[in-house]
């Protein structure tokens, strides 16, 4: 489904991305952690078309990024870390419009609206301006936009933050509903408890270089993720 | 910290100038000095320039009627007239609005400190239209009535006190319509209109100055007696332009008191207001049928929606909306006068009314600006636009639709209420609006060109991108020039024996070429770069 081919990407002198390749197959749920700086915003925004990286391939489906940007990014939605939604629009006017551009049939979109914005208990606030949304209220409208066109590829960054633990929770069944009907998910998160729980396979990246991947058992075997992250920091240093 | 903070809003205020967003870095030193010369040369030369016909038309006369005071008197209330114009909601949104607020009221920074480099903003932004003014009336009176110690010291004092004095004001109606905007429902559509009210006086003022000016000039003592002795502070303002001591202090303190006790007013309420939310009605949701929309139609609607949430945006770039149609029903009614007067005054250049006409149309429709500001605009939500699956060109052309739709259509119908009153020809009025349709095509794309030359994107307040930038300062001022050399070529050179067909032709082919330079950049390199920004 995704798959990142010796992906290199640097701002000025410094690499943020150092040949990375990862392949995603369809059904995972692949997790992406490093601290802080470790090149995992970039290498997502790189894969949603945000970011152009300097060398290598990044495949959706079998169709390169670079060559077929626009057929990519119609199988793909991306949560960025910060939901910066259009604040002008009100919930529903937003939640429209990303069901225009990728072209959802009106019931389809009616009945989805209604689905995920009941379980996220949006539905009353859907007529409000998002200028007049909290941090996770616009982080659920992100989450509801990205689903509503059915993505093959879900990208997110940093997707719990801001969440309470209710929608944190139906996000992980959103998740695994999602990955059984075929589509895959990647994501970073900082948050590895929830990391090891929920991903099939975990990547961890530092210094903008993939330093161990695999099924979580591959990765971790008997420790806990948090303790293999910590040991792969310190070797490293 | 004050000189942080301050620093930070002027680098916020200036970034453009110093500052490539798109390369991620500083401009050279003479990009740079090339920026700022370009934009002290427009608000010299074209603002300015207005106000120093004004000073040198009004400044002997009274000088020789002895009523100096009343010179300075006048051009201090236009300035602050000018100043104090239309920055009453900017100055609410610069105090109170900025993005970053929260951030640092949550910061070990008094909130007095935060409240002087707000401040900073609206002082230079009203020194910027009051200096536009009162720097050249200080000037012609130097050079034609008195160059003295005394006169000097004068106007200087004149002009910063009159600047201090626009800030205060600005502030108390900024705060007026704070408070009262936090009891507003549906504010964008009353800033506007409360706004447009401000711009019809003073468009009403404007065009009864000439005929003011000169019952004046005809009768400047007696007025001067009457507005000393029935506006004595008047007389004080303009007495403190020649530099008479005692009026200076008196003037000094005046604006003092009026500061301190506006900075009481705001201090006493800035926390409230900078973080209330004001009054808004929660709308429940009811579940409609949707229409399905293509997605040239969605990204328009997008760019609508962004467009009239915003009183700022609707203001500062969408006037032409309002005057264009005001034009066209005012030629209904005074056309057929006017022509009239032009036919007398250039009888000898055929063809000179309907260029003139011409000219005013272009005029109009470069108050239309909304291009320019658009790719700045998408600030934080660019990334939006970046992955979903849309071409940049897609993005850029829905932003030159709604320049092209929110002109053109107004000018359809100023040159209907043309064709209506049967005064000009139909040949002529559709050669001119021809050439309207290519000038507001020219702005659309010129707009956009220098959005993305020069994008801010990361703005606390949207007054950054739509009001203190270089590409929208540039635009405007580019499409007056453009306007004002088409003009000047038919009535002040020999270029008028081509006839009104043949000149207006010419130039409409020019103007449709740079259009066509614009628009392959724009879908080829300018597409790049929003893609990349």
């Amino acid at each position: 489904m995704l798959k990142i081919s010796h992906v290199t990407k640097s701002y000025g002198e410094k690499k943020a991305v150092d040949d990375l390749s990862l392949h995603i197959q369809p059904g995972e749920i692949y997790g992406f952690i490093g601290h802080n700086g470790a090149g995992k915003t970039t290498t997502l925004k790189s894969v949603v078309g945000i970011l152009q990286f300097d060398q290598g391939e990044i495949y959706i489906d079998g169709k390169s990024i670079k060559e077929d940007p626009l057929g990519c990014k119609r199988e793909t939605a991306y949560i960025p870390d910060n939901p910066d939604l259009y604040e002008y629009m009100t919930g529903i006017q937003y939640l429209n419009f990303i069901a225009d551009i990728f072209g959802v049939d009106a019931d389809e979109r009616l009945k989805d609206i209604r689905k995920y914005a009941d379980r996220f208990e949006l539905t009353q606030d859907l007529a409000q301006p998002i200028g007049a949304y909290s941090h996770g209220m616009k982080q659920k409208l992100a989450i509801i936009a990205a689903w509503l066109h059915h993505p093959r590829l879900i990208i997110m960054d940093e997707p719990f933050v801001g969440l309470d633990p209710k929608a944190a929770h139906l996000l992980k069944e959103m998740m695994h509903e999602v990955c059984a009907g075929g589509s895959a998910i990647f994501f970073s998160t900082h948050v590895l408890e929830v990391a090891e729980k929920l991903c099939d396979k975990v990547a961890i990246i530092k210094g903008g270089q993939l330093i161990r991947s695999g099924t979580m058992d591959e990765v971790k075997g008997d420790d806990s993720l948090e303790d293999v992250f910590l040991e792969l920091e310190e070797e490293k240093c | 910290m004050l000189k942080v903070l301050v620093k930070k809003q002027l680098i916020e205020i200036f970034r453009s100038y110093f500052y490539n967003a798109k390369k991620n870095k500083a401009y050279s030193k003479g990009a740079t000095a090339a920026y700022v010369v370009l934009f002290v040369m427009l608000m010299v030369g074209v603002l300015g320039g207005i106000f120093t016909g004004m000073a040198l038309m009004i400044c002997k006369p009274m000088a020789e009627a002895e009523v100096e005071w009343f010179y300075f008197a006048l051009m201090g209330l236009t300035a602050i007239l000018l100043g104090a114009f239309g920055s009453v909601f900017n100055t609410f949104s610069s105090l109170y609005l900025s993005k970053d607020n929260d951030l640092l009221l949550s910061l070990p920074i008094q909130v007095s400190v935060i409240m002087i480099s707000r401040l900073m903003s609206v002082y230079l932004m009203g020194l910027m239209y009051s200096g536009a003014v009162t720097l050249p009336a200080v000037i012609v009176y130097w050079v034609t009535v008195e160059f003295s110690v005394k006169a000097v010291a004068g106007g200087i004092l004149y002009l910063v006190l009159i600047s201090i004095f626009v800030m205060t004001l600005s502030c108390a109606l900024g705060w007026i319509v704070a408070k009262i905007s936090l009891r507003l429902k549906h504010k964008s559509f009353i800033t506007v209109i409360i706004s447009l009210a401000f711009f019809g006086g003073y468009y009403f003022i404007s065009f009864q100055a000439q005929r003011l000016i000169s019952e004046l000039l005809a009768n400047a003592a007696v007025y001067g007696m009457q507005v000393k002795s029935f506006a004595y502070p008047v007389y004080l303002l303009g007495m403190s332009g020649t530099g008479d001591l005692g009026a200076l202090f008196v003037v000094m303190a005046a604006v003092l008191v009026f500061f301190a006790v506006m900075w009481l007013m705001m201090s006493k309420s800035f926390l409230k207001i900078a973080t209330s939310t004001g009054k808004t009605e929660h709308k429940v949701y009811r579940e409609k049928t949707v229409k399905c929309k293509s997605i040239p139609t969605a990204l328009l609607g997008r760019e609508v929606l962004h467009f009239t949430s915003s009183p700022n945006y609707m203001l500062n770039c969408g006037l032409g909306i309002i005057l264009l149609p005001v034009a066209g029903i005012a030629f209904l009614v005074k056309g057929k006068g006017l022509c009239m007067i032009l036919n007398q005054v250039f009888w000898d250049r055929p063809g000179s009314v309907m260029l003139i006409l011409c000219a005013a149309l272009c005029a109009l429709a470069s108050m239309n600006d909304m291009s320019a500001p658009s790719v700045s605009l998408e600030g934080k939500n660019l990334w939006l636009i970046q992955s979903l699956p849309i071409t940049p060109w897609q993005v850029l052309r829905a932003k030159l639709l709604l320049h092209a739709g929110l002109t053109g259509i107004p000018m359809l119908f100023c040159v209907i209420c043309m064709a209506v009153t049967g005064i000009c020809p139909w040949e002529q009025l559709l050669l001119s609006f021809v050439l309207g349709l290519g000038f507001l095509l020219l702005m659309a794309l010129s707009g956009l060109f220098l959005g993305l030359k020069m994008p801010n994107l990361n703005w606390t307040s949207e007054l950054a991108p739509i009001k203190q930038s270089a590409c929208v300062a540039v635009n405007l001022f580019g499409g007056f020039l453009y306007t004002l050399l088409f003009a000047a070529g038919y009535l002040m050179t020999d270029l008028w024996k081509m006839g009104f067909a043949g000149y207006t032709g010419i130039f409409t082919g020019i103007t449709f070429l740079l259009c066509l330079v614009l628009y392959r950049w724009l879908k080829k390199k300018g597409s790049q770069i929003l893609a990349e920004l």
